[in-house]
Protein backbone atom coordinates (compact mmCIF):
# COMPACT_ATOMS: atom_id res chain seq x y z
CA UNK A 1 0.00 0.00 0.00
CA UNK A 2 1.33 3.36 -0.82
CA UNK A 3 0.41 6.17 1.33
CA UNK A 4 -0.71 9.71 0.20
CA UNK A 5 2.03 11.94 -0.33
CA UNK A 6 0.36 14.97 1.38
CA UNK A 7 -1.48 13.64 4.21
CA UNK A 8 0.93 10.41 4.65
CA UNK A 9 -2.65 8.59 6.42
CA UNK A 10 -4.74 7.29 3.43
CA UNK A 11 -3.81 4.89 0.69
CA UNK A 12 -2.67 7.03 -2.28
CA UNK A 13 -5.60 6.05 -5.10
CA UNK A 14 -4.60 8.44 -7.82
CA UNK A 15 -0.86 9.62 -9.74
CA UNK A 16 -0.40 12.73 -11.35
CA UNK A 17 2.29 13.34 -13.61
CA UNK A 18 3.81 16.98 -13.23
CA UNK A 19 6.03 18.04 -16.27
CA UNK A 20 7.75 20.95 -15.79
CA UNK A 21 9.34 23.03 -18.73
CA UNK A 22 12.37 21.31 -19.20
CA UNK A 23 10.24 18.09 -19.82
CA UNK A 24 11.09 16.99 -16.47
CA UNK A 25 8.43 15.02 -15.14
CA UNK A 26 7.88 14.11 -11.31
CA UNK A 27 4.78 11.59 -9.99
CA UNK A 28 2.88 12.62 -7.09
CA UNK A 29 0.50 10.09 -5.29
CA UNK A 30 -2.25 11.48 -3.86
CA UNK A 31 -5.75 9.89 -1.76
CA UNK A 32 -8.85 10.87 -3.08
CA UNK A 33 -9.31 13.02 -0.17
CA UNK A 34 -6.30 15.42 -0.67
CA UNK A 35 -6.83 15.15 -4.34
CA UNK A 36 -10.17 17.09 -4.63
CA UNK A 37 -9.31 19.68 -1.70
CA UNK A 38 -6.23 20.35 -4.16
CA UNK A 39 -8.78 20.63 -7.26
CA UNK A 40 -7.13 17.57 -8.64
CA UNK A 41 -10.02 15.02 -8.47
CA UNK A 42 -11.48 17.06 -11.13
CA UNK A 43 -8.86 17.16 -13.19
CA UNK A 44 -8.64 13.26 -13.24
CA UNK A 45 -10.55 11.81 -16.19
CA UNK A 46 -12.34 8.37 -16.22
CA UNK A 47 -9.70 6.77 -18.64
CA UNK A 48 -12.69 5.00 -20.21
CA UNK A 49 -15.43 5.85 -22.43
CA UNK A 50 -18.81 5.77 -21.84
CA UNK A 51 -19.26 3.58 -24.50
CA UNK A 52 -16.57 1.77 -23.26
CA UNK A 53 -17.67 0.85 -19.59
CA UNK A 54 -21.35 0.02 -21.02
CA UNK A 55 -19.46 -2.66 -22.82
CA UNK A 56 -17.56 -3.90 -19.95
CA UNK A 57 -20.59 -4.54 -17.80
CA UNK A 58 -22.02 -6.64 -20.61
CA UNK A 59 -18.86 -9.15 -19.92
CA UNK A 60 -19.67 -9.17 -15.85
CA UNK A 61 -22.88 -10.50 -15.81
CA UNK A 62 -22.96 -12.51 -12.16
CA UNK A 63 -25.48 -14.39 -10.05
CA UNK A 64 -26.12 -12.19 -7.69
CA UNK A 65 -26.97 -9.93 -10.69
CA UNK A 66 -29.91 -11.62 -11.36
CA UNK A 67 -31.25 -11.70 -8.27
CA UNK A 68 -31.56 -7.61 -8.06
CA UNK A 69 -34.82 -6.77 -9.72
CA UNK A 70 -36.60 -3.73 -9.60
CA UNK A 71 -39.95 -3.88 -7.87
CA UNK A 72 -41.50 -1.34 -10.45
CA UNK A 73 -40.87 -2.99 -13.80
CA UNK A 74 -38.91 -5.80 -13.22
CA UNK A 75 -36.02 -5.59 -14.94
CA UNK A 76 -32.87 -7.32 -13.09
CA UNK A 77 -29.86 -5.97 -12.52
CA UNK A 78 -28.74 -8.20 -14.83
CA UNK A 79 -30.63 -7.32 -17.82
CA UNK A 80 -29.76 -4.11 -17.26
CA UNK A 81 -26.08 -4.79 -17.77
CA UNK A 82 -26.94 -7.01 -20.92
CA UNK A 83 -28.53 -4.23 -22.32
CA UNK A 84 -26.66 -1.30 -20.90
CA UNK A 85 -30.78 0.25 -20.42
CA UNK A 86 -32.92 0.86 -17.91
CA UNK A 87 -36.71 -0.21 -17.36
CA UNK A 88 -38.12 2.56 -15.60
CA UNK A 89 -37.74 5.87 -13.65
CA UNK A 90 -37.61 3.24 -10.29
CA UNK A 91 -34.79 1.22 -11.53
CA UNK A 92 -32.53 3.96 -10.59
CA UNK A 93 -33.50 3.92 -6.52
CA UNK A 94 -33.70 0.04 -6.80
CA UNK A 95 -30.35 -0.56 -8.34
CA UNK A 96 -28.78 2.50 -6.51
CA UNK A 97 -25.90 0.90 -4.61
CA UNK A 98 -24.81 -0.62 -7.60
CA UNK A 99 -26.07 1.96 -10.33
CA UNK A 100 -24.62 4.91 -8.49
CA UNK A 101 -20.65 4.35 -7.97
CA UNK A 102 -20.90 3.32 -12.21
CA UNK A 103 -22.81 7.02 -12.85
CA UNK A 104 -19.89 8.56 -10.84
CA UNK A 105 -17.67 6.86 -12.85
CA UNK A 106 -19.39 7.73 -16.30
CA UNK A 107 -20.17 11.44 -15.30
CA UNK A 108 -17.50 12.51 -12.44
CA UNK A 109 -20.54 13.34 -10.14
CA UNK A 110 -23.88 12.29 -9.08
CA UNK A 111 -25.34 14.94 -8.51
CA UNK A 112 -27.72 17.25 -11.28
CA UNK A 113 -27.00 20.73 -11.30
CA UNK A 114 -28.77 21.46 -14.15
CA UNK A 115 -32.63 23.03 -15.46
CA UNK A 116 -35.39 21.59 -13.51
CA UNK A 117 -38.70 20.76 -15.13
CA UNK A 118 -41.01 23.75 -15.32
CA UNK A 119 -43.98 23.87 -13.28
CA UNK A 120 -46.77 23.93 -14.90
CA UNK A 121 -51.05 22.53 -15.59
CA UNK A 122 -49.52 19.04 -17.44
CA UNK A 123 -52.20 20.12 -20.55
CA UNK A 124 -51.59 17.43 -22.35
CA UNK A 125 -52.20 14.99 -19.80
CA UNK A 126 -55.32 16.24 -19.08
CA UNK A 127 -56.70 16.47 -22.67
CA UNK A 128 -55.47 12.75 -22.68
CA UNK A 129 -57.06 11.80 -19.56
CA UNK A 130 -60.56 13.69 -20.34
CA UNK A 131 -60.50 12.39 -23.84
CA UNK A 132 -60.40 8.85 -22.49
CA UNK A 133 -63.07 9.51 -20.15
CA UNK A 134 -65.60 10.40 -22.98
CA UNK A 135 -65.34 7.22 -24.65
CA UNK A 136 -65.86 5.45 -21.57
CA UNK A 137 -68.41 7.76 -21.06
CA UNK A 138 -70.41 6.73 -24.34
CA UNK A 139 -69.53 3.11 -23.89
CA UNK A 140 -71.53 3.16 -20.22
CA UNK A 141 -74.12 5.46 -22.36
CA UNK A 142 -74.32 2.54 -24.91
CA UNK A 143 -74.84 -0.12 -22.40
CA UNK A 144 -77.20 2.20 -20.98
CA UNK A 145 -75.24 2.15 -17.50
CA UNK A 146 -76.63 5.52 -16.38
CA UNK A 147 -75.00 4.56 -12.77
CA UNK A 148 -71.56 4.90 -14.38
CA UNK A 149 -72.16 7.36 -16.83
CA UNK A 150 -73.28 10.24 -13.87
CA UNK A 151 -70.15 8.71 -11.89
CA UNK A 152 -67.85 9.28 -15.16
CA UNK A 153 -69.63 12.61 -15.81
CA UNK A 154 -68.53 13.89 -12.72
CA UNK A 155 -64.65 12.25 -12.86
CA UNK A 156 -64.77 14.77 -16.28
CA UNK A 157 -66.02 17.89 -14.30
CA UNK A 158 -62.73 16.79 -11.79
CA UNK A 159 -60.29 16.99 -14.16
CA UNK A 160 -61.43 19.89 -16.12
CA UNK A 161 -61.69 21.51 -12.73
CA UNK A 162 -58.22 20.65 -11.98
CA UNK A 163 -57.19 22.32 -14.89
CA UNK A 164 -58.70 25.65 -14.67
CA UNK A 165 -57.79 26.08 -10.71
CA UNK A 166 -54.12 25.59 -11.73
CA UNK B 1 -35.63 23.22 -50.06
CA UNK B 2 -32.09 23.09 -48.45
CA UNK B 3 -32.24 22.60 -44.71
CA UNK B 4 -31.27 26.10 -42.89
CA UNK B 5 -28.97 24.34 -40.27
CA UNK B 6 -26.79 23.73 -44.24
CA UNK B 7 -26.51 27.63 -45.55
CA UNK B 8 -23.57 28.32 -43.97
CA UNK B 9 -24.83 31.55 -42.50
CA UNK B 10 -23.31 30.56 -39.28
CA UNK B 11 -19.67 31.66 -37.80
CA UNK B 12 -16.87 29.54 -38.59
CA UNK B 13 -18.19 28.06 -41.05
CA UNK B 14 -14.93 27.32 -43.08
CA UNK B 15 -14.40 24.77 -40.95
CA UNK B 16 -17.65 24.27 -38.68
CA UNK B 17 -20.98 22.79 -40.40
CA UNK B 18 -23.42 22.87 -37.72
CA UNK B 19 -24.06 22.67 -33.89
CA UNK B 20 -26.24 20.09 -32.41
CA UNK B 21 -28.45 20.37 -29.06
CA UNK B 22 -30.61 17.19 -28.34
CA UNK B 23 -32.28 16.40 -24.83
CA UNK B 24 -33.56 13.09 -23.84
CA UNK B 25 -36.75 12.89 -21.44
CA UNK B 26 -38.94 10.27 -20.37
CA UNK B 27 -42.84 10.84 -19.45
CA UNK B 28 -43.36 10.22 -15.80
CA UNK B 29 -45.70 7.20 -15.10
CA UNK B 30 -44.32 4.84 -17.91
CA UNK B 31 -41.97 2.61 -17.84
CA UNK B 32 -38.75 3.34 -20.22
CA UNK B 33 -38.43 1.89 -23.47
CA UNK B 34 -37.20 -1.76 -23.43
CA UNK B 35 -40.30 -2.35 -20.81
CA UNK B 36 -43.10 -0.47 -23.00
CA UNK B 37 -45.89 -2.39 -24.40
CA UNK B 38 -47.66 -1.84 -27.86
CA UNK B 39 -50.26 0.26 -26.09
CA UNK B 40 -47.66 2.52 -23.68
CA UNK B 41 -45.88 3.65 -27.15
CA UNK B 42 -48.96 4.36 -28.49
CA UNK B 43 -50.11 6.28 -25.90
CA UNK B 44 -46.53 8.08 -25.44
CA UNK B 45 -47.21 9.44 -29.11
CA UNK B 46 -51.02 10.49 -28.74
CA UNK B 47 -49.56 12.09 -25.50
CA UNK B 48 -46.84 14.24 -27.26
CA UNK B 49 -48.70 14.82 -30.20
CA UNK B 50 -51.39 16.69 -28.07
CA UNK B 51 -48.53 18.38 -26.25
CA UNK B 52 -47.34 19.46 -29.87
CA UNK B 53 -50.96 20.66 -30.95
CA UNK B 54 -51.16 22.49 -27.77
CA UNK B 55 -48.20 24.64 -28.41
CA UNK B 56 -48.62 25.11 -31.85
CA UNK B 57 -46.42 23.32 -33.45
CA UNK B 58 -48.26 20.81 -35.55
CA UNK B 59 -48.81 23.93 -38.08
CA UNK B 60 -45.46 24.62 -38.50
CA UNK B 61 -44.13 21.18 -39.37
CA UNK B 62 -44.55 17.77 -39.91
CA UNK B 63 -45.80 15.07 -37.58
CA UNK B 64 -44.89 11.80 -39.31
CA UNK B 65 -46.14 8.64 -37.79
CA UNK B 66 -45.35 4.90 -38.48
CA UNK B 67 -47.34 4.05 -42.15
CA UNK B 68 -45.79 7.55 -43.09
CA UNK B 69 -42.48 6.36 -42.33
CA UNK B 70 -41.34 4.23 -45.19
CA UNK B 71 -37.98 2.88 -45.64
CA UNK B 72 -37.11 5.32 -47.69
CA UNK B 73 -38.40 8.59 -46.02
CA UNK B 74 -36.50 6.58 -42.89
CA UNK B 75 -33.45 6.87 -45.27
CA UNK B 76 -33.65 10.26 -45.94
CA UNK B 77 -34.37 11.48 -42.52
CA UNK B 78 -31.33 9.90 -41.22
CA UNK B 79 -29.09 11.49 -44.23
CA UNK B 80 -30.33 14.74 -43.14
CA UNK B 81 -29.39 14.43 -39.07
CA UNK B 82 -33.10 14.21 -38.22
CA UNK B 83 -33.18 11.10 -36.93
CA UNK B 84 -30.83 8.80 -34.86
CA UNK B 85 -29.67 5.40 -36.59
CA UNK B 86 -31.12 3.75 -33.45
CA UNK B 87 -34.63 4.95 -34.39
CA UNK B 88 -34.09 4.30 -38.19
CA UNK B 89 -34.11 0.48 -37.16
CA UNK B 90 -36.41 0.42 -33.94
CA UNK B 91 -39.07 -1.82 -33.82
CA UNK B 92 -41.38 0.11 -31.58
CA UNK B 93 -44.07 2.02 -32.16
CA UNK B 94 -42.71 5.34 -33.50
CA UNK B 95 -43.01 8.91 -34.63
CA UNK B 96 -41.42 11.90 -35.57
CA UNK B 97 -42.25 15.71 -36.08
CA UNK B 98 -39.57 18.02 -37.95
CA UNK B 99 -40.57 21.78 -38.40
CA UNK B 100 -40.46 22.80 -42.20
CA UNK B 101 -37.36 24.50 -42.34
CA UNK B 102 -35.81 20.85 -40.49
CA UNK B 103 -33.56 22.74 -37.78
CA UNK B 104 -35.67 21.02 -35.05
CA UNK B 105 -37.13 17.50 -34.66
CA UNK B 106 -38.72 15.23 -32.14
CA UNK B 107 -38.05 11.78 -32.02
CA UNK B 108 -40.89 9.51 -30.04
CA UNK B 109 -40.28 6.30 -28.81
CA UNK B 110 -36.42 6.24 -29.52
CA UNK B 111 -34.24 4.79 -26.25
CA UNK B 112 -36.06 7.50 -24.75
CA UNK B 113 -39.92 8.77 -24.94
CA UNK B 114 -39.03 11.94 -26.19
CA UNK B 115 -35.46 12.80 -28.00
CA UNK B 116 -35.89 16.63 -29.04
CA UNK B 117 -33.02 18.19 -31.08
CA UNK B 118 -32.18 22.11 -32.84
CA UNK B 119 -29.62 22.25 -35.49
CA UNK B 120 -28.25 25.61 -36.93
CA UNK B 121 -25.43 26.35 -38.95
CA UNK B 122 -21.79 27.31 -37.21
CA UNK B 123 -20.87 27.39 -33.57
CA UNK B 124 -23.88 29.34 -32.77
CA UNK B 125 -24.38 27.14 -29.51
CA UNK B 126 -26.13 30.05 -27.26
CA UNK B 127 -29.01 30.56 -29.67
CA UNK B 128 -29.60 26.97 -29.98
CA UNK B 129 -29.54 26.53 -26.01
CA UNK B 130 -32.13 29.26 -25.57
CA UNK B 131 -34.35 27.56 -28.54
CA UNK B 132 -34.08 24.20 -26.57
CA UNK B 133 -34.55 25.62 -23.00
CA UNK B 134 -37.67 27.30 -24.19
CA UNK B 135 -39.13 24.09 -26.19
CA UNK B 136 -38.11 22.06 -22.90
CA UNK B 137 -40.24 24.70 -20.45
CA UNK B 138 -43.29 24.36 -22.93
CA UNK B 139 -43.08 21.17 -22.64
CA UNK B 140 -43.00 20.28 -19.22
CA UNK B 141 -46.13 22.24 -18.85
CA UNK B 142 -47.66 19.63 -21.50
CA UNK B 143 -46.33 16.54 -19.30
CA UNK B 144 -44.45 15.26 -16.59
CA UNK B 145 -41.22 14.40 -17.11
CA UNK B 146 -39.17 11.29 -15.51
CA UNK B 147 -37.05 13.58 -12.52
CA UNK B 148 -35.69 13.09 -9.83
CA UNK B 149 -33.98 16.30 -7.62
CA UNK B 150 -30.68 13.96 -6.92
CA UNK B 151 -30.16 12.76 -10.54
CA UNK B 152 -32.19 15.36 -12.51
CA UNK B 153 -33.80 13.95 -15.57
CA UNK B 154 -34.12 10.15 -15.73
CA UNK B 155 -32.90 8.36 -18.74
CA UNK B 156 -32.97 4.96 -20.21
CA UNK B 157 -29.02 4.96 -20.28
CA UNK B 158 -27.53 5.94 -17.07
CA UNK B 159 -25.19 8.23 -20.08
CA UNK B 160 -27.23 10.68 -20.19
CA UNK B 161 -28.79 10.99 -17.02
CA UNK B 162 -28.74 14.54 -15.35
CA UNK B 163 -29.14 17.27 -18.21
CA UNK B 164 -30.11 14.38 -20.55
CA UNK B 165 -28.09 17.17 -23.32
CA UNK B 166 -25.88 16.31 -25.73
CA UNK B 167 -24.14 18.76 -27.79
CA UNK B 168 -22.18 18.54 -30.74
CA UNK B 169 -20.67 20.13 -33.45
CA UNK B 170 -20.26 18.78 -37.24
CA UNK B 171 -16.62 19.93 -38.03
CA UNK B 172 -14.29 19.74 -41.50
CA UNK B 173 -10.71 19.14 -40.72
CA UNK B 174 -9.37 17.98 -44.21
CA UNK B 175 -6.19 20.09 -43.25
CA UNK B 176 -5.57 18.31 -39.95
CA UNK B 177 -5.80 15.20 -41.74
CA UNK B 178 -3.57 16.17 -44.64
CA UNK B 179 -0.66 17.58 -42.52
CA UNK B 180 -1.49 14.19 -40.42
CA UNK B 181 -1.89 16.28 -37.19
CA UNK B 182 -5.51 14.94 -36.64
CA UNK B 183 -4.71 11.67 -34.23
CA UNK B 184 -2.81 14.15 -31.97
CA UNK B 185 -6.31 17.04 -32.24
CA UNK B 186 -8.45 13.67 -31.57
CA UNK B 187 -6.72 12.17 -28.88
CA UNK B 188 -6.39 15.95 -27.03
CA UNK B 189 -10.64 15.52 -27.70
CA UNK B 190 -10.86 12.29 -25.70
CA UNK B 191 -8.42 13.51 -23.11
CA UNK B 192 -10.94 16.52 -21.96
CA UNK B 193 -13.49 13.85 -22.12
CA UNK B 194 -15.51 14.68 -24.95
CA UNK B 195 -16.59 12.06 -27.35
CA UNK B 196 -15.63 12.41 -31.63
CA UNK B 197 -17.05 10.60 -33.87
CA UNK B 198 -17.98 9.93 -37.66
CA UNK B 199 -20.70 11.68 -39.83
CA UNK B 200 -23.70 10.06 -38.43
CA UNK B 201 -22.88 9.53 -34.47
CA UNK B 202 -21.41 6.44 -33.16
CA UNK B 203 -19.58 4.02 -35.26
CA UNK B 204 -20.01 5.52 -38.18
CA UNK B 205 -16.86 6.30 -40.33
CA UNK B 206 -15.84 9.55 -40.55
CA UNK B 207 -16.40 9.69 -44.18
CA UNK B 208 -14.53 13.16 -46.43
CA UNK B 209 -12.70 13.92 -42.98
CA UNK B 210 -16.30 15.30 -41.09
CA UNK B 211 -16.00 14.51 -37.67
CA UNK B 212 -18.51 15.01 -34.86
CA UNK B 213 -17.05 16.21 -31.27
CA UNK B 214 -20.20 15.73 -28.66
CA UNK B 215 -19.38 15.44 -24.88
CA UNK B 216 -20.22 12.28 -22.82
CA UNK B 217 -21.27 13.60 -19.73
CA UNK B 218 -24.40 15.01 -18.75
CA UNK B 219 -24.65 14.80 -15.20
CA UNK B 220 -22.82 17.03 -12.12
CA UNK B 221 -22.72 20.05 -14.62
CA UNK B 222 -25.11 22.56 -15.94
CA UNK B 223 -26.15 23.12 -19.82
CA UNK B 224 -24.19 26.34 -20.51
CA UNK B 225 -21.02 24.53 -18.89
CA UNK B 226 -21.59 21.81 -20.89
CA UNK B 227 -21.74 23.62 -24.33
CA UNK B 228 -19.16 26.11 -23.41
CA UNK B 229 -16.44 22.87 -22.70
CA UNK B 230 -17.47 22.00 -26.06
CA UNK B 231 -17.67 25.74 -27.87
CA UNK B 232 -13.65 26.37 -26.23
CA UNK B 233 -12.64 22.93 -27.38
CA UNK B 234 -13.97 23.76 -30.84
CA UNK B 235 -12.92 26.62 -31.05
CA UNK B 236 -9.05 25.62 -30.32
CA UNK B 237 -9.89 22.93 -33.19
CA UNK B 238 -10.75 25.54 -35.53
CA UNK B 239 -7.30 27.48 -35.08
CA UNK B 240 -5.58 24.23 -35.87
CA UNK B 241 -7.78 23.24 -38.39
CA UNK B 242 -6.73 26.82 -40.28
CA UNK B 243 -3.15 27.11 -39.48
CA UNK B 244 -2.78 23.56 -41.16
CA UNK B 245 -5.12 24.54 -43.99
CA UNK B 246 -2.11 27.86 -44.33
CA UNK B 247 0.52 25.89 -43.81
CA UNK B 248 -0.38 23.08 -46.58
CA UNK B 249 -1.35 26.10 -49.02
CA UNK B 250 1.82 27.64 -48.32
CA UNK B 251 4.70 24.96 -48.60
CA UNK B 252 2.26 22.93 -50.80
CA UNK B 253 0.18 25.00 -52.88
CA UNK B 254 0.46 23.11 -56.37
CA UNK B 255 -0.47 19.72 -54.84
CA UNK B 256 -3.42 20.67 -53.00
CA UNK B 257 -4.62 23.22 -55.98
CA UNK B 258 -3.98 19.66 -58.45
CA UNK B 259 -5.80 17.70 -55.75
CA UNK B 260 -8.96 20.43 -55.76
CA UNK B 261 -9.33 21.00 -59.69
CA UNK B 262 -9.38 17.30 -60.11
CA UNK B 263 -11.82 16.71 -57.86
CA UNK B 264 -13.84 20.01 -59.33
CA UNK B 265 -12.98 18.50 -63.31
CA UNK B 266 -14.64 14.86 -62.19
CA UNK B 267 -17.54 16.11 -60.22
CA UNK B 268 -18.27 18.85 -63.18
CA UNK B 269 -17.88 15.98 -65.71
CA UNK B 270 -18.63 12.66 -64.63
CA UNK B 271 -21.67 10.43 -65.87
CA UNK B 272 -21.57 8.03 -62.95
CA UNK B 273 -20.47 8.64 -59.65
CA UNK B 274 -21.05 7.00 -56.14
CA UNK B 275 -22.63 7.92 -53.34
CA UNK B 276 -19.24 7.83 -51.60
CA UNK B 277 -17.19 9.06 -54.31
CA UNK B 278 -19.35 12.27 -54.18
CA UNK B 279 -19.14 12.82 -50.77
CA UNK B 280 -15.31 12.15 -50.65
CA UNK B 281 -15.00 14.71 -53.49
CA UNK B 282 -17.13 17.42 -52.07
CA UNK B 283 -15.12 17.36 -49.56
CA UNK B 284 -12.22 18.21 -51.74
CA UNK B 285 -14.44 20.90 -53.38
CA UNK B 286 -15.18 22.33 -49.84
CA UNK B 287 -11.56 22.38 -48.76
CA UNK B 288 -10.85 24.39 -52.37
CA UNK B 289 -13.49 27.02 -51.52
CA UNK B 290 -12.38 27.69 -47.98
CA UNK B 291 -9.01 28.09 -49.06
CA UNK B 292 -10.22 30.75 -51.45
CA UNK B 293 -8.74 28.43 -55.03
CA UNK B 294 -12.24 27.89 -55.79
CA UNK B 295 -14.54 31.56 -55.80
CA UNK B 296 -17.29 30.61 -57.76
CA UNK B 297 -18.69 27.34 -55.96
CA UNK B 298 -20.73 28.52 -52.50
CA UNK B 299 -20.17 26.05 -49.16
CA UNK B 300 -24.27 26.60 -49.08
CA UNK B 301 -24.30 24.73 -52.62
CA UNK B 302 -21.76 22.17 -51.41
CA UNK B 303 -23.32 21.71 -48.02
CA UNK B 304 -26.47 20.80 -50.05
CA UNK B 305 -25.34 18.54 -52.78
CA UNK B 306 -23.26 16.57 -49.31
CA UNK B 307 -27.14 15.72 -48.49
CA UNK B 308 -28.63 15.96 -51.59
CA UNK B 309 -26.34 13.03 -53.48
CA UNK B 310 -27.07 10.39 -50.63
CA UNK B 311 -29.59 7.39 -52.06
CA UNK B 312 -32.37 8.19 -50.59
CA UNK B 313 -32.55 12.05 -50.78
CA UNK B 314 -31.63 11.86 -54.44
CA UNK B 315 -34.46 9.24 -54.81
CA UNK B 316 -36.62 12.04 -53.56
CA UNK B 317 -35.23 14.99 -55.03
CA UNK B 318 -36.19 12.75 -58.05
CA UNK B 319 -39.60 11.50 -57.08
CA UNK B 320 -38.87 8.18 -58.07
CA UNK B 321 -37.58 4.95 -56.71
CA UNK B 322 -34.36 3.86 -58.81
CA UNK B 323 -31.66 1.08 -58.84
CA UNK B 324 -28.37 2.13 -57.85
CA UNK B 325 -26.49 2.06 -61.18
CA UNK B 326 -29.97 4.65 -61.90
CA UNK B 327 -28.89 6.34 -59.39
CA UNK B 328 -24.96 6.80 -59.71
CA UNK B 329 -26.25 8.42 -63.19
CA UNK B 330 -29.11 11.32 -61.58
CA UNK B 331 -26.65 11.97 -58.88
CA UNK B 332 -23.47 12.58 -61.94
CA UNK B 333 -26.31 14.52 -63.72
CA UNK B 334 -27.77 16.74 -60.75
CA UNK B 335 -23.29 17.37 -59.89
CA UNK B 336 -22.94 18.47 -62.85
CA UNK B 337 -26.12 20.75 -62.96
CA UNK B 338 -25.87 22.38 -59.42
CA UNK B 339 -21.66 22.96 -60.47
CA UNK B 340 -21.84 25.08 -63.02
CA UNK B 341 -21.51 22.75 -65.80
CA UNK B 342 -24.08 22.48 -68.62
CA UNK B 343 -26.10 19.53 -68.78
CA UNK B 344 -25.38 17.96 -72.59
CA UNK B 345 -27.98 18.23 -75.23
CA UNK B 346 -28.03 14.12 -75.42
CA UNK B 347 -29.46 14.33 -71.69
Amino acid sequence: MKLCDFCQKNEASITVTRVDKDGKSTELHLCAKCASQKGIGDIVKPHLSIVEILAELKAKIKDEDRKLVCPNCKLSYADFKRFGRLGCGVCYEAFAPRLLPLIKRMHGSVKHIGRKPAVGQKVAEIKFEVKRLRDELKKAIAAEDYEKAAQIRDRIKQVEESKDRQ
Amino acid sequence: MIAKWLDSSGAQSDVVISNRLRLARNLKGFPFAIKTTKSDQERIITLVNYALEDLNRLKTGRFLTQHELTPLVIQSLLERHLISPDFAVCKQQRAVFINNDETESLMINEEDHIRYQVLASGLDFKTSLARINDFDDQMAKEVEFAYSEELGFLTACPSNVGTGLRASVLVHLPGLVLTKEIEKVLRGILQIGLAVRGLYGEGTETKGNFFQVSNQQSLGRSETEIVEVIEKAVRQIINYERKARDYLYRNARIEIEDKIYRAQAILQNARIITSEEAINLLAVLRFGVTLGVISDISLKTINELLILTKPASLQLYYHKEMAPEERDEKRATLLRTRLGRKVDKSE
